[in-house]
């Protein structure tokens, strides 16, 4: 096969893709059911399947937290593993009376070191401030947490939900928690759904926190997992250099948030956030949605509709000037990374930036390689773990550099380029391209239940489930005019933060 | 007391919250397992050359999945690198009538993902795309499979890539970022088990230095052959167009076979001993474990649901609960049971955390390894390894046409038949107290750990 014919086999193969049918290619036969306590059914019925995957999503996660207790959402999330009065007890009553007084003891100990903090009047500086000073009291009511705590551990079984999961062929036993939202994750044999049903409303109304203390450090530990990463401490400083306001770019919890969590505030987060009419379950696999909507009803039914929790109300200010970050590092390669904001998914603008993200790659990066500038360029939307949100967030373009002395004439080659594509059209091949990758990409993704189910729930937190299909409708109708009138919009000075990663000898 | 907030109010009253449903699982009257292993004779076809199929359709989407399974690997080389300049050559040289741009080009056209991986024993390649590219990706693929681009090149280029290992572990492009960290852990415990063993025989610089073309193409003829290959495929197809696909794309391969499997010798087991990789991170990743012999069929079992009980997975497991569940020491303790086709495996058992945990974290799973081999398991330990196995993890190995035709043509390639699927859920529930505990005397060897802990340096053994 010689290039020519191949080449002209590309372009064709493209150019049948345009073509297709869009309305075909995004079918998703779902089907929902609107409880009267607000809670939401969402099901793919697939009739010859023996099992079934199922999801249940809640509309919260960081985004909800206060400073302070950053990561909370997440700790919450491990905390509601960790069982119910009916599951992991083996004397509720007196388990019950145990957690009463750690509760008790808890609040002393709020009020201890709160009083420790004004009588001292102790304002550091930096992160070794807050309630650093001990006292009597305070380590006295710390060890009788510990005392009743190993008292609590005499009474329970631990991992009783995913013991019974795994009992009952429950398998992909996962949970996550980002920014906009928690979702607990099963997928088992479609006639045993029930007990997907019975776990999670249980999870959902009476989660005991058990183990609280040890279970924190859980999350520590996850934390330093992030950390021993070289990039971690930039990324995190370039997040909080591009936003000012809300907590889509904050992580998942400094060192000083985890010694802060306390039960009140988990319980806060629990009772306020974990409501039906909060609340969406999502089945893929062979159920159907009659058969599901009794079953729901059995468990889930008796609880009542809540009052609405508030939206997120974080509303960044409108970007005035050019923003720029040095850093100096021993470990990092050098880099030149350039952000702008861009709006959430719910905007029209949103699904257009994934197709330029893809077709000005492969561009861009020829535009290096003819300047000679060494090194490699990725081009996304990640903010922490998340690439979307409900909320604005923004288009990373991170040029990793061979040369550190490279850095400006990078940086100049870039912002230059993206200049002139906002005056020229990038080329058409280009974007073709790109909807392709993000068509073939769509399949993957939905050749898979769970990824599937994760896409419907994922929306249906940042936006609504019935505009995930127009979103992935809209990229098929990006075009070349699309693409630079985007550019010109967004990419512009005073929507810029820039960071330089150099290495730690170079000096100005 | 005004924290005592409603719910523990509620459920003072009773194990019953309003009129939630709160029965437990194993009250509920779950039904019990209908599930039927997929017949694979159902998507199995052989050519007249030999050449074993497994074709099936999967039409939620517009997808298909073009895979080869060939029994050879990394300890079939005689000539060291020869397998690894092949791997090279499958991986970006493509079929031997397109250039490596040609052949890279086309992928990206397609928007395919493409996968090689070349394990001690086996190799896979697999070619994900559109369906509507299925006609060119069948061409490529069958191409790759048959007449692979060998060149010099190839040869280089993985020659230039064997460089000395480095001890150092610091450092952003070193291996211990955590990303790699538990990784590395692992290769440096394979390297110590393995060391001068087949399995742990690795190419060094001077025996590209005698390698030629011709030497990677014997190689490959002798290997990808049709009676030593076979392919899983599915996706949005016909199946009648897909078989004669297949017959078209395969059909002229001369017949052949691999005469015989290699023969390997067992590994001798040493002393426990701690190998120590100093690594200034804010975590450190320990690896321990022991060689695994050759586990005949009678006791793959009761194996299995041994280690399912003591460490199988991040999940309800005795390593699990006496490690993170109650004392938060880390994210995850797990064992894995790595089985070879014809010589020893490996029983190892991983974890991570902060360095001023990881001495008591040994010890707790060291602890698991010793109760288990002392005493029998639960009954209800039993009962839900047995159950997650047979109707959880063996279940979704055939979950769709990709999952079931893949599992079908892995089982062909190694046994030639189907036996072990057909009775596996039978043998897991046969599978007895007695019989765990004795999988745990058998198996488990606490006196011959091989114990690699990289970051901050710890003595393990006091």
């Amino acid at each position: 096969m010689k290039t020519l014919p191949l080449l002209l086999l590309i372009a064709m193969s493209l150019i049948a893709q345009g073509a297709m049918a869009q309305s075909s290619r995004y079918d998703l036969p779902i089907k929902e059911h609107l409880f009267d306590n607000g809670l939401r059914l969402l099901v793919i019925e697939r009739p010859d399947e023996d099992r079934v995957v199922g999801k249940i999503f809640t509309d919260m996660g960081a985004l909800n937290e206060t400073p302070g207790q950053l990561g909370s959402a997440h700790f919450l999330e491990h905390l509601m593993f960790k069982g119910t009065p009916t599951l992991g007890s083996r004397n509720w009553t007196v388990e019950k009376g145990l957690h009463e007084q750690i509760n008790a003891v808890e609040d002393a100990l709020t009020e201890a070191l709160n009083r420790s903090r004004n009588d001292l009047r102790e304002r550091g500086v930096f992160h070794d401030y807050q309630h650093a000073t001990s006292s009597p009291e305070i380590d006295e009511l710390r060890t009788l947490i510990e005392t009743l705590n190993i008292q609590v551990l005499e009474l329970n079984d631990e991992g009783p939900m995913k013991q019974w999961y795994q009992a009952y062929g429950g398998t992909r036993l996962t949970a996550t928690t980002e920014q906009e939202y928690m979702k607990f994750d099963l997928d088992l044999p479609a006639d045993r759904v029930e007990l997907f049903l019975r776990v999670e409303a249980d999870r959902m109304q009476n989660s005991v926190f058990r183990n609280f203390d040890a279970e924190r450090m859980i999350l520590v530990e996850q934390r330093l997992g992030d950390l021993n990463r070289a990039e971690t401490d930039f990324r995190e400083a370039m997040n909080s250099l591009v936003g000012r306001v809300s907590m889509v770019y904050v992580p998942e919890g400094y060192n000083n948030d985890f010694s802060q969590y306390t039960r009140e505030y988990q319980r806060e987060l629990y009772e306020t956030y974990f409501v039906p009419n909060n609340t969406t379950l999502i089945f893929i696999g062979g159920v159907t949605l009659e058969e599901m909507v009794p079953k729901v009803d059995q468990y889930f039914g008796a609880m009542e509709r809540k009052p609405e929790p508030a939206r997120y109300q974080g509303r960044e200010p409108l970007p005035s000037a050019e923003k720029r970050l040095m850093w100096r590092s021993a470990v990092l390669s050098p880099r030149i990374d350039i952000r702008y904001q861009i709006p959430g998914v719910g905007h029209p603008d949103r699904p257009h930036f994934e197709v330029l993200e893809i077709a000005l790659a492969e561009h861009l990066r020829n535009v290096m390689q003819d300047a000679d500038i060494d090194g490699s360029l990725d081009i996304n939307t990640r903010v922490v773990h998340t690439t979307r949100f409900g909320v604005p967030a923004s288009i990373n373009f991170e040029f990793i550099l061979a040369d550190s002395d490279q850095a400006a004439v990078a940086e100049k080659t870039l912002l230059v380029e993206m200049a002139r594509l906002s005056d020229e059209n990038i080329d058409a091949t280009a974007v073709a391209f790109a909807q392709k990758t993000l068509r073939t990409k769509w399949y993957r993704t939905a050749a898979d239940p769970n990824s599937l189910a994760f896409e419907i729930g994922h929306f249906e937190v940042m936006d609504s489930w019935k505009t995930l299909q127009p979103y992935l409708g809209a990229r098929d109708a990006t075009t070349v005019d699309t693409i630079r009138k985007l550019i010109g919009r967004y990419f512009i000075a005073k929507n810029r933060s820039v960071g330089v990663v150099t290495t730690a000898e170079q000096q100005p | 007391m005004k924290r005592i907030t409603c719910w523990l109010l509620l459920v003072s009253v009773g194990q019953f919250v309003g009129a939630q449903d709160l029965t437990h699982p194993t009250d509920m009257g779950l039904p019990e397992s209908n599930f039927v292993r997929p017949d694979p004779s159902d998507y199995q076809t052989v050519l007249e050359n030999g050449l074993t199929a497994y074709v099936a359709r999967a039409d939620q989407v517009p997808l298909v999945t073009l895979s080869a399974f060939i029994r050879v690997g990394t300890v079939d080389d005689d000539k060291q690198g020869a397998a690894e300049s092949l791997l090279e050559s499958l991986r970006h040289s493509g079929p031997a009538n397109l250039s490596p741009d040609e052949f890279t080009a086309t992928l990206k056209a397609m928007t395919a993902d493409y996968v090689v991986e070349m394990h001690d024993e086996w190799t896979e390649i697999s070619l994900n795309v559109p369906v509507e590219d299925l006609h060119l990706a069948m061409t490529l693929f069958a191409g790759v499979v048959r007449t692979p681009g060998i060149s010099s090149e190839n040869i280089s280029k993985v020659a230039l890539a064997v460089v000395p290992e480095a001890n150092d572990l610091q450092g952003e492009d070193g291996p211990a970022l955590y990303e790699g960290s538990l990784t590395a852990t692992v290769d440096r415990f394979r390297d110590l088990i393995y060391a001068d063993h087949p399995y742990g025989s690795k190419p060094s610089g001077d025996d590209f230095d005698e390698l030629s073309v011709a030497d990677v193409t014997e190689f490959h003829a002798t290997y990808f052959v049709p009676g030593n290959v076979v392919l899983s495929i599915a996706g949005d197809l016909d199946i009648d167009a897909m078989h004669q696909e297949v017959a078209k794309q395969f059909g002229s391969w001369s017949r052949q076979d691999v005469s015989k499997p290699p023969t390997i010798v067992p590994a001798v087991g040493s002393k426990t001993r701690q190998h120590s990789f100093p690594a200034e991170k804010l975590q450190s990743w320990l690896v321990f474990g022991h060689h695994l012999p050759l586990v005949p069929d009678r006791d793959q079992a009761s194996l299995e649901v041994m280690n399912y009980i003591l460490a199988g997975g991040h999940l309800w497991t005795r390593m699990t609960i006496e490690t993170r569940y109650k004392y938060g020491y880390t994210n995850d303790a797990s064992g894995f049971l790595t089985q070879k086709w014809f010589g020893p495996g490996t029983y190892d058992f991983r974890s991570y955390s902060r360095p001023e945990v990881i001495k008591p974290i040994y010890k707790n799973m060291l602890d698991q390894i010793f109760r288990i081999r002392d005493e029998e398991v639960s009954v209800e330990e039993l009962f839900v390894a047995v159950g997650a196995l047979t109707e959880g993890t063996f279940q979704i190995q055939y979950l769709d046409g990709y999952s079931a035709a893949r599992n079908f043509a892995l089982e062909y390639l190694r046994y030639r038949n189907h036996e072990r699927s057909a009775s596996y859920v039978d043998r897991i529930r046969a599978v007895t107290e007695k019989d765990v505990l004795a999988a745990a005397r058998k198996y488990l060897r606490p006196d011959e750990m091989q114990i690699v802990l990289v970051g901050r340096p710890e003595n393990l053994l006091n």
